[in-house]
């Protein structure tokens, strides 16, 4: 287990929500709320072509569904994280860092990358916004979202 | 893979859990910290914290989830139930809501942890007393119906804080002493380090060379 950059998902879990996914797509309706459970689970396997789907239904989630988009953020950081795509994990932590300032979840995150990429010896490089999503355009929504209480 | 030296000698797991806004992660801050939190976001998904206490002259590492209360993380967040050691359970007591869903959330944690589970019952913000909306007797007597331990709490004071997060320990220390807890149990969310280097009782991913920094 330790943290959110290592933790595996249980192979059972992972069926699950991927079972449901499934039959609400053979369906043709698929809800926010199901495809994002499957991809938080996709993101936390330890096999890197489910950790890669997940980042996809994530980023598709992130454009088309504005409720749950700093959710969608955080995993699409930590997916990235996982699959060693630094670069782009520590872009959206900024992103999500530049809409919510302080947010300790996400300070805490940027510094587990940091220390896994010290330890794999890589060099701290962020991409830019523009090769990410469209975070900046959404910036508005995300404001609101973040004082929701 | 590298097995020591640990700078303790046992892992235990908790959970954080109950419903959104009744202080989690106010609470494993300030345990962790020693910091509070005025303003803080909801959580996502779950947050990680980690501290190493002392019961009995051993140290112990807590590796503490704290879980999201919000309805559309719920499904997800339950699989960190499994294998947990300690379960504390938070409500708020300004928020008469957030004590009713309680046995619904102990109906959780005992259906999905293991029968030597401590949970530990929060009655958070207790310095929001003027606020006060659940007695300290209804509550107390709702934990030892259900054989909690129980104890009044405030994240933003630091009161009873320590006190909660330790008395888990103890009882679960105490459970390994009298046999209670299974150490081999694939479940038991107690791991002991020195004695069964490289073993992981925790789940099968390879973490033990991981948690060798002295963090
Ligand atoms: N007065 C007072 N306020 C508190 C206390 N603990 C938490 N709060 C406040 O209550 C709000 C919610 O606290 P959180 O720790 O974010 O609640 P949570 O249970 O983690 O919420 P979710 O992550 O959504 O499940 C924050 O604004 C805190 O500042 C306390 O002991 N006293
Ligand atoms: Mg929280």
């Amino acid at each position: 287990m330790a943290d959110v950059l290592s933790e595996i998902v249980l192979p059972e879990d992972l069926k699950k929500f991927e079972k449901i996914y499934h039959e609400q797509l053979y369906r043709n309706d698929v809800t926010p709320k199901a495809k994002f459970e499957y991809a938080w689970c996709l993101v936390r396997s330890k096999y890197p072509a489910d950790i890669q789907k997940g980042i996809v239904l994530l980023e598709d989630l992130y454009r088309n569904d504005v409720e749950g988009q700093r959710d969608y953020l955080y995993y699409l950081a930590i997916g990235n994280a996982r699959i060693k795509e630094y670069a782009k994990a520590l872009g959206y932590v900024r992103s999500f860092l530049s809409i919510e300032p302080g947010n300790v979840q996400l300070i805490s995150l940027k510094e587990n990358i940091t220390k896994k990429m010290q330890k794999e010896g890589q060099r701290g490089i962020f991409v830019a916004g523009g090769a990410l999503l469209a975070v900046g355009a959404l910036v508005g929504v995300g404001v609101a979202l973040a004082k929701n209480k | 893979m590298s097995a020591g030296p640990y700078n303790y000698s046992y892992i235990f797991k908790y959970i954080i859990i109950g419903d959104m806004g009744v202080g989690k992660s106010c609470l494993l801050h300030q345990f962790t910290e020693k910091k509070f939190m005025a303003d803080c976001p909801h959580t996502i998904g779950v947050e990680f914290g980690t501290r190493i206490i002392e019961v009995s002259g051993q140290k112990i590492k807590l590796q503490i989830w704290d879980t999201a209360g919000q309805e559309r993380f719920r499904a997800v967040t339950r699989s960190y139930y499994r294998g947990a050691a300690g379960a504390l359970m938070v409500y708020d007591i300004t928020r008469r809501s957030t004590y009713n869903h309680l046995s619904s959330w102990l109906t959780d944690t005992r259906n999905l942890t293991n029968p030597s589970t401590v949970i530990f019952l929060i009655g958070n913000k207790c310095d929001l007393e003027a606020q006060r909306d659940v007695t300290y007797e209804e509550a107390s007597k709702f934990a030892e119906e259900n054989g909690l331990l129980f104890v009044e709490a405030s994240a933003k004071t630091g009161d009873n804080v320590e006190e909660a997060f330790l008395e888990t320990a103890k009882k679960i220390y105490q459970s390994i002493q009298d046999g209670r807890l299974d150490l081999n149990a694939a479940e038991s969310g107690v791991q002991h380090k020195p004695s069964q280097p490289g073993r992981n009782n925790l789940s099968n991913d390879q973490q033990a060379n991981k948690d060798n920094c002295p963090c």
